[in-house]
C-alpha cells in the first residue's frame, strides 16, 4: 500500500516505512540506543531527501526515547538537574546545528556533511566500542575482573571553575563540561538527526563519571527534550519534518523497540556492545564508501525555492 | 524580436480569411488531486479544428499535426556536479536555473521534427532542450551542459519526456491525447498548450489550465508545515510524545 508523503513530496510503500522503523526500533530496543544513527541513513539510501530524512527522524527519535525516558523516571533514574543543564545547553547547540543545516542545503554540501559527519563520528565511536567490547570479552575469557575508576577519583575537570552540586548523581563538578557536552551533542543531533544517546552515554560516563543507575535516564531525558526542540526548529527553519513519514516510522520504531528490549535480555552486555559496534561501523563505512567511490551519477540537482 | 514577429504572422493571419482553423479542445480533468493513496493520474487532451468563426469556408483541409505541451508550476531550480578531489566526490560546480517547469511533457502526433522546424519548436518552448538554452547568467555552454544533465535527471524521474506517438487522430480532424501524471509530478497551475501544425506553420494555438492540488489531510499537512510551522512542530512533537508514551503503556507487561 503506498502513502503519499506530503512535505517529501513522494509515494512510498506503507509497510517499507512502518518495516524499517519496526527493525530499528528493534535494534534500538536490543542496543539501548535511539536508532536514529541507522533510520537517517537508511532513509537516505533508500531515496527520501536527505533534508526530510533528517529532520523527520528527530521527530521519530522523540518518540523512541519517550517510554524509555518515561519508565526511568518512575524508577528515580533520572538526574533532573544534570539534565536540565543539559538540555538547556543541547538546545543552545541546536540552534547552531539547525542553522548549519539550512546554510549547507543551500549551497549544496549537506549530503557532503552528513556523509562525513557520520563516517567520523559513527567510524571513531564503533571503533572505540569494539576495542572496549574485545577488551572486555577477552579478559572476561581469563578471568580478570575489571575494576573501574572510582566515582570520586579526581580527573582534570575538577580545577575547572563553576561547580555545581549535582545531588542525584553524587557529583560536584564544573558545569563546563556539561555544557560543552551538551552543545556538541545539540550541534551534531540536529545536523545528523541523531538523538546523540550513544555519544552522551559515554560521555557521561567516562568524562563525567555519573554513576550507573541515572546515566541511561538522564541521557534519555536530554534526548526526548532536545530533540523536541529540534523538530520544531527544523518544522521553522526549513519546513522538512514530514509529520506523516515521521509517524509511519514511529510506529514501527515504538512496537520494534519493545521486542528488541525483549532479546536483549538473551545476550551479555559484552556481546551486545561488540555487535552495536559492527553495526556502527557497518554504518560509517557505507558512508565512507559514497565519498569515495565513483558516483552512479556525477549530476545532481535540488529545487532552490518554489516560485509563487 | 520574436513577439513582434508572431504579431506580423497573427496580422497576416488575420488578413487571409481562407486559411483560418480554429481549434476546439478540452481535457478530462479541471484538477487532479492528490490523496494519500495518489500514484498517478491519466489525464486527456482532445479536440478538433474547425473553420474559423464567421469564416466562408465549411471544412478545413488537412493534414495536421497536433502537438500538447504540459507544463508544471515553475521553480527555482539547481544542478549540480561533483568532481574527484583527492578521491572524494564533492559537489563542486552548479548552475542555477531561474523559474524552471517543474513539470514538462510534450506529446505529439508524430516526429516533432518532422512536424517543424527545430528553431520554431525552441522557440515556442517545445522541445525540452529549449530550457537548456535560456539565457542565464552562468554563460550559454554552461548552461547547455548543465541544462541537459538536469533535463535528463527530471526523465529519469518521469517529470521530463516527450511522448512522438501520444497524440492520435480520430478523423482527419479530431485528436485525443493522453498523459499520466506521475506521482511526483509537484502540485500547482499547469498549463496544457496545444499547437496546431500545418506544412509545418503553427496555425492556431489554445492553452488551458488545470491544477494539480494536494487535498484532504495531506494538503492540510503540507499548508501548515508551510504557514504554521511553530504549531506544526510542536504538534509533531504532541505526536511523538503520546505515540511513545502509548507505545510503552500498550506493551508494558
Amino acid at each position: 500500500m503506498q502513502v503519499y508523503l506530503p512535505i517529501a513530496e513522494l509515494s512510498v510503500n506503507l509497510f517499507f516505512l512502518v518495516g524499517i522503523g519496526g527493525a530499528v526500533g528493534f535494534l534500538s530496543g536490543l542496543f539501548g540506543v535511539g536508532g536514529g544513527f541507522l533510520l537517517t541513513p537508511l532513509l537516505i539510501f533508500s531515496g527520501v531527501p536527505t533534508a526530510v530524512a533528517v529532520a523527520s527522524v528527530t521527530g521519530q527519535v522523540v518518540a523512541a526515547s519517550t517510554s524509555g525516558a518515561l519508565s526511568h523516571y518512575r524508577r528515580g533514574g533520572i538526574d533532573l538537574h544534570l539534565a536540565l543543564y543539559l538540555v538547556l545547553s543541547g538546545i543552545l547547540g541546536a540552534f547552531g546545528g539547525v542553522a548549519a543545516f539550512a546554510l549547507l542545503r543551500d549551497a549544496g554540501q549537506l549530503d557532503l556533511v552528513i556523509a562525513v559527519g557520520f563516517l567520523v563520528l559513527l567510524g571513531f565511536v564503533g571503533i572505540m566500542m569494539l576495542q572496549e567490547s574485545v577488551r572486555a570479552l577477552l579478559k572476561r575469557r581469563q578471568g580478570i575482573v575489571v575494576r573501574e575508576r572510582m566515582p570520586h577519583q579526581h580527573t582534570w575537570m575538577h580545577g575547572l571553575p563553576w561547580r555545581v552540586r549535582f545531588k542525584k548523581s553524587r557529583l560536584y563538578i564544573s558545569v563546563l563540561p556539561v555544557l560543552v557536552i551538551g552543545l556538541f551533542i545539540g550541534f551534531v543531533g540536529s545536523l545528523l538527526g541523531i538523538g546523540g544517546g550513544f555519544i552522551m552515554v559515554p560521555a557521561l560516563v567516562y568524562l563525567l563519571r555519573v554513576p550507573g543507575n541515572v546515566v541511561i535516564g538522564t541521557s534519555l531525558a536530554q534526548v526526548v527534550a532536545m530533540m523536541a526542540a529540534t523538530t520544531v526548529l527544523h518544522a521553522v527553519q526549513s519546513q522538512s519534518v514530514d509529520m506523516l513519514l515521521a509517524f509511519c516510522l514511529m510506529v514501527g520504531g515504538v512496537a520494534g523497540a519493545q521486542f528488541g528490549a525483549a532479546a536483549g535480555k538473551h545476550l551479555r552486555g559484552e556481546q551486545l556492545r561488540g555487535l552495536l559496534a559492527l553495526l556502527v561501523l557497518a554504518v560509517a563505512i557505507r558512508f565512507g564508501l559514497s565519498l569515495v567511490l565513483t558516483p552512479s551519477d556525477v549530476y545532481s540537482m535540488a529545487v532552490t525555492s518554489i516560485a509563487r | 524580436m520574436s513577439r513582434l514577429a508572431l504579431i506580423l504572422l497573427l496580422l497576416l493571419a488575420l488578413t487571409l480569411p481562407t486559411q483560418a482553423q480554429r481549434l476546439i479542445s478540452s481535457l478530462s480533468n479541471d484538477s487532479v488531486q492528490i490523496t494519500s493513496s495518489f500514484d498517478g493520474e491519466r489525464l486527456t487532451f482532445f479536440g478538433t479544428i474547425a473553420p474559423a468563426a464567421g469564416a466562408e469556408q465549411r471544412f478545413v483541409e488537412g493534414p495536421f499535426q497536433v502537438v500538447v505541451v504540459v507544463l508544471g508550476p515553475a521553480q527555482d531550480r539547481v544542478a549540480r556536479r561533483k568532481t574527484n578531489n583527492f578521491g572524494i566526490w564533492l559537489n563542486t560546480e552548479q548552475v542555477a536555473f531561474r523559474r524552471f517547469p517543474s513539470y514538462f511533457h510534450v506529446l505529439s502526433s508524430r516526429r516533432l521534427l518532422e512536424i517543424a522546424d527545430i528553431n520554431l519548436l525552441n522557440q515556442n518552448f517545445i522541445l525540452p532542450e529549449a530550457y537548456a538554452m535560456a539565457p542565464n547568467p552562468a554563460g550559454f555552454m554552461r548552461t547547455l551542459t548543465f541544462g541537459r544533465e538536469l533535463i535528463r535527471i527530471m526523465s529519469e524521474e518521469g517529470l521530463f519526456g516527450v511522448q512522438e506517438n501520444g497524440v492520435q487522430f480520430l478523423s482527419d480532424t479530431f485528436y485525443s491525447a493522453q498523459l499520466t501524471l506521475p506521482s511526483s509530478a509537484p502540485p500547482g497551475p499547469y498549463i496544457a498548450q496545444t499547437y496546431v501544425f500545418k506544412d509545418g506553420q503553427i496555425i492556431a494555438r489554445k492553452s488551458e489550465g488545470f491544477s494539480v492540488r494536494k487535498i484532504g489531510f495531506e494538503r492540510f499537512l503540507a499548508q501548515s508545515a508551510a504557514q504554521s510551522p511553530l504549531l506544526y512542530g510542536l504538534a509533531c512533537v504532541v505526536l511523538a510524545l503520546v505515540t511513545g508514551w502509548l507505545g510503552g503503556v500498550i506493551f508494558r507487561r
